[in-house]
């Protein structure tokens, strides 16, 4: 009962921060240089047909009725239409939002993989050559620009030794699965179409091993330290006191408790992927929300820009919203106070 | 004898050095007998503890020997010791507050030990956890046991950890500064629980403790301790009556006593040596008015002074040979003036 109070409590709050991230996003993309009209008639338009295009797009009104029609619109589920694809953008959206949502989903899944168990080998090998390879690793995951690291794998992976593909979502020819979720590899794997599910991940390795590079070392710095914190602490004394062999006491009793922080980190690393889809889906030709958003920034197409940024807000906020919940379940401190 | 330590040095590596923390301690701990260990922070009390546990930090340099029950334990490879701990010998902490995990029931954390070290099935464990609950003095037990720390106040997580070092019923149990973290009442309680726990058991207790008064309280014998090393050894009487060392001396003066509110209560002056920077005679020397010169330049040896009660301090050996020291021998305040 009490954690359904929680939820519904942020849920609620959810509200305000939205429509700060709506107002925001509005006057940014407002600022920018550009007229929009004028990028869609092209250069030969007359004065009149662009002034009559201009007063149609209601460029002309004052910024706060531009933004109370677009609010107007969001309610009615209309997120206005995309200048440059000529489609309602909640369409487009549909369109590229799973390719982008199954590449971060791979990413966190590989990051968790593998950051959490580095993290636990570096603190209990404090200072061994493990832990010293280990903590190097992360430190360059975390130092390395996705686009470099990404243009690297392709140069070698694809161009030189050819194992994995280097772009898009599928071998050339194939066609995608029967649309269920829009991710291929689910979809592939609901409808037992084994030659597609094959081709969807392995085109999904390069830019997801690119992309959870960063969040690797995150996680692993971020496990490697709160592990060392929880492994000094009074209680894990007492469990070697009681005769816990080392195994015991480190998976029994510190992992737990070591990973709390780790867990919130990874709503961060979850924004910060869909984020950096931006950068890692140009550089592999990912026909994503990422380079749909690209696209949109190039052509000024603020109805895009705005709806791509709205809900990659809102996913942000409802993964966080889910770790919170994780907490409740998890440490029972939460539930009594 | 149940606990004979012979001789035990431990070094701690500090920036890549290694120093000396406690220098060829030696004592033993009888069945059915509470010895106190006391002295000021960083004497070496708590490390003589866990050097017996052997719950050290990693590159500790443990030497000398500790006796089990005659079972050398200081031999013993680290999953055969896994074995002895909680089993045979526990441990109680000084802050029950942070000793306990937070995340997993009391139940849970009681009941690990018996995993451990017995073949009880989860029905009988249940039942031992409850009965554990009850013995030290808890109260809805079959409610307790599904709580969490944070929902029992410091006296009862401190209960929780006697319940737990209890569970296999070892035959010595360690406590570091039990009911230091713990409010007046709620020690006495505690105390008066380890009490009846002992007479119950007939284990040997060590009591590791700065506070003069639970060492009345509760011990048989007393070990007085001085940056790393033994300096007095006595029966909780005769030390009370009769302390010889100037340190314990000073300790004793440092207790303020009823009905003598106007005499300045008894500090001793300056702070215990660094491990890195030892004296090379008495540790004491510096801080002790009595101080010789012979004091200064070598290490008073352990000396008799009746039976059960030893002293290392040259104002009792023949050597050193100072008879003045003996004069005012019978009660602390008499002689020594700080």
């Amino acid at each position: 009962m009490d954690a359904l109070r929680f939820i519904a409590r942020r849920l609620v709050l959810m509200i305000p921060i939205l429509f700060g991230i709506s107002i925001l996003t509005f006057v940014i993309s407002n600022t920018i240089p550009g007229d929009p009209a004028r990028l869609i008639l092209g250069p030969k338009a007359t004065p009149e047909t662009l002034s009559a295009l201009q007063e149609e797009m209601g460029l002309n009104d004052p910024l706060y009725i531009q933004y109370g029609n677009y609010m107007a619109g969001i309610f009615q589920g209309d997120l206005g239409q995309s200048t440059y694809s000529q489609r309602p953008v909640s369409e487009d959206l549909v369109r590229y939002f799973p390719a982008t949502f199954e590449l971060t989903m791979f990413a966190m899944v590989i990051t968790l993989l593998i950051g959490i168990p580095f993290g636990i080998i570096s603190a209990s090998r404090k200072d061994k050559i493990a832990d010293q390879i280990t903590r190097v690793f992360a430190l360059m995951g975390v130092a390395m620009p996705a686009f470099w690291l990404g243009l690297l794998f392709l140069l070698f992976f694809y161009l030189k030794i050819g194992m994995f593909p280097g772009s898009g979502r599928l071998d050339t020819g194939m066609s995608p699965p029967e649309y269920i979720t829009g991710m291929y590899t689910v979809d592939a794997l609901l409808t037992g179409n084994w030659p597609v599910f094959r081709s969807a991940v392995m085109h999904l390795v390069l830019p997801g091993i690119t992309q959870a590079a960063i969040t690797i070392g995150m996680i692993t710095r971020m496990t490697r330290s709160s592990m060392l914190e929880v492994l000094g602490s009074d209680y894990i004394r007492t469990a070697h006191a009681k005769g816990g062999s080392e195994n015991r006491v480190l998976y029994g009793h510190a992992l737990r408790n070591g990973v709390m922080p780790v867990i919130t980190l990874l709503g961060m690393a979850f924004g910060h992927a869909l984020g950096g889809s931006i950068l890692v889906e140009s550089v592999f030709s990912w026909p994503g929300l990422g380079r749909y958003a690209v696209n949109a920034i190039n052509y000024l197409d603020f109805p895009a820009v705005m709806g791509v940024t709205m809900l990659i807000a809102v996913m942000f906020i409802l993964v966080n919203l889910i770790i919170d919940t994780l907490y409740f379940f998890i440490d029972p401190r939460l539930k009594h106070d | 004898m149940l606990l004979e330590v012979n001789d035990v040095s431990l070094s701690l590596r500090r920036d890549g050095k290694y120093s000396k923390i406690l220098d060829h301690v030696s004592f033993q701990v009888n069945k059915g007998e509470t010895v106190g260990i006391v002295g000021e922070s960083g004497c070496g009390k708590s490390m003589t503890a866990l050097s017996l546990m052997r719950l050290l930090p990693d590159k500790a340099k443990l030497e000398g020997s500790v006796e089990l029950q005659g079972e050398k334990i200081t031999n013993y490879s680290k999953r055969k010791l896994e074995k002895v701990r909680g089993n045979q010998m526990s441990m109680i902490f000084q802050n029950p507050l942070t000793s306990l995990n937070p995340l997993q029931t009391v139940g849970t954390q009681i009941e690990e030990s018996l995993i451990l070290h017995t073949n009880m099935s989860k029905k009988e464990r249940r039942v031992r956890v409850l009965k554990l609950l009850n013995d030290v003095g808890l109260p809805r037990v079959e409610e307790l046991i599904d709580e969490y720390p944070h929902q029992l106040s410091g006296g009862m997580r401190q209960r929780i950890m006697i319940a737990i070092a209890m569970a296999c019923e070892p035959q010595l149990l360690i406590c570091d500064e039990p009911t230091t973290a713990l409010d007046v009442t709620v020690q006495a309680q505690i105390l008066e629980l380890m009490n009846e726990i002992k007479e119950q058991t007939q284990m040997g207790i060590i009591m590791i403790t700065h506070d003069m008064g639970v060492v009345a309280e509760v011990c048989d014998r007393v070990i007085v301790m001085y940056a790393g090393k033994v300096v007095e050894e006595a029966p909780v009487v005769e030390l009370f009556q009769n302390p010889k060392h100037p340190y314990t001396r000073g300790l004793l003066n440092s207790i303020p006593k009823l009905g003598q509110r106007k005499q300045k209560l008894g500090s001793i002056p300056g702070t215990v040596p660094v491990p890195e920077n030892m004296p090379v005679g008495c540790r004491f020397a510096d801080r002790c008015s009595h101080v010789m010169d012979i004091c200064k330049s070598t290490v008073p040896q352990v000396t008799e002074i009746k039976e059960n009660h030893q002293t290392a301090c040259w104002l009792y050996d023949e050597e050193g040979g100072n008879k003045d020291a003996t004069t005012g021998s019978n009660q602390s305040q008499t002689t020594l003036h700080y």
